[in-house]
């Protein structure tokens, strides 16, 4: 839904999270230098395959890269309208199915899931199957690598990993950069 | 290095990455961003996240409302500059997802941009050669 421009800009809604209020409004950590990767998604595997495996060949497990656009097999995605049940200001819908897409832009982060294992958060702008411009959550274990790679512009975090830990204040599980757990 | 600088040569420095919690404003935080890492100039290289309703600028200088929560952020790109005053002001574009997954874009307005549940942004520290550009 948009409103009618206007000629004064919006006035922020503060929400109400669930959880205690963090003092801490940005957590952040930096590495000394950016190490740059070109990456390129291999056709037929799953976006986050072919992410996170040939990353974790060379060592990178947390990443921020940034799809330079191509087309996907098959995508699937989801967005976030406001949590029915209440237990966060928004939760994910159900997955919608895209069809055979054109991402026009996408943005990913790789990191840990709060098992250690590998995940990816990826938002992209997309043009599905049904010839609508749409963007959201990407699922990038359902959605396939069409026909012709798609280039890829990768920045190595080093020094400190991306890790989903339980955020209190939102009730949700979130990517935290924290201190390096296994090296 | 001034507004009218054309090309600036320099070179990429620090990576830094950032989660940027609720109700903080998408734009001044990463300004704040920078202040905490000690950057004075940067470019954005990786955002993601939502917003709880979003506000773009228009061409003919208007504001256009997108209502949530959540508004997705679906393409973010912009920098951050420390001007001759020695302030520091973030320039944000990119397009964003209403919860219907409609997409709309545009320059982020300063102040009307309220983080929803995260953000999660890439800096990278932009060191622009001391002497000017090189010819």
């Amino acid at each position: 839904m948009i409103l009618n421009p206007s000629s004064q800009p919006l006035r922020s809604r503060t929400l109400v999270h669930p959880g205690a209020f963090n003092p801490v409004r940005i957590q952040s950590r930096h590495s000394a230098s950016g190490r740059h990767i070109r990456l390129a998604l291999s056709p037929g595997l799953s976006l986050f395959d072919a992410l996170v495996k040939p990353l974790a060949r060379i060592g990178v497990k947390s990443a921020s890269t940034t799809i330079l656009g191509g087309f996907f097999e098959e995508l699937h995605f989801c967005v976030a309208p406001a949590d029915p049940t209440k237990q966060a200001v928004a939760a994910y819908t159900q997955p919608i199915y895209a069809g055979r897409t054109y991402m026009i832009f996408g943005n990913a982060t790789l990191g840990k899931d709060m098992n250690g294992e590998p995940l990816a958060h990826c938002h992209a702008a997309i043009h599905a199957e049904d010839g609508r411009t749409r963007g959201g959550h990407i699922l990038t274990q359902q959605s396939i690598v069409g026909a012709d790679p798609i280039p890829v512009l990768v920045t190595s975090l080093d020094g400190f990993e991306l890790r989903v830990t339980f955020d209190p204040e939102t009730n949700i599980p979130i990517f935290q950069p924290q201190e390096t757990s296994d090296e | 290095m001034n507004e009218r600088t054309v090309v600036e040569t320099g070179a990429m420095g620090r990576v830094a990455y950032a989660r940027i919690a609720p109700n903080e404003d998408l734009v001044l935080a990463v300004e704040k961003l920078c202040l905490a890492e000690g950057f004075k100039n940067a470019f954005v290289r990786g955002a993601l996240g939502s917003l709880v309703d979003a506000c773009l600028g228009t061409l003919d200088d208007k504001y256009v409302h997108i209502k949530g929560p959540a508004v997705e952020i679906v393409s973010l790109a912009g920098e951050v500059r420390t001007s001759d005053d020695g302030s520091m002001r973030a320039s944000l574009s990119g397009v964003v997802a209403d919860p219907d997954g409609n997409v709309y874009g545009g320059p982020f307005v300063a102040g009307s941009n309220p983080i929803c549940v995260t953000f999660e942004v890439t800096l990278e520290e932009w060191l622009p050669d001391a002497n000017g550009p090189k010819r």
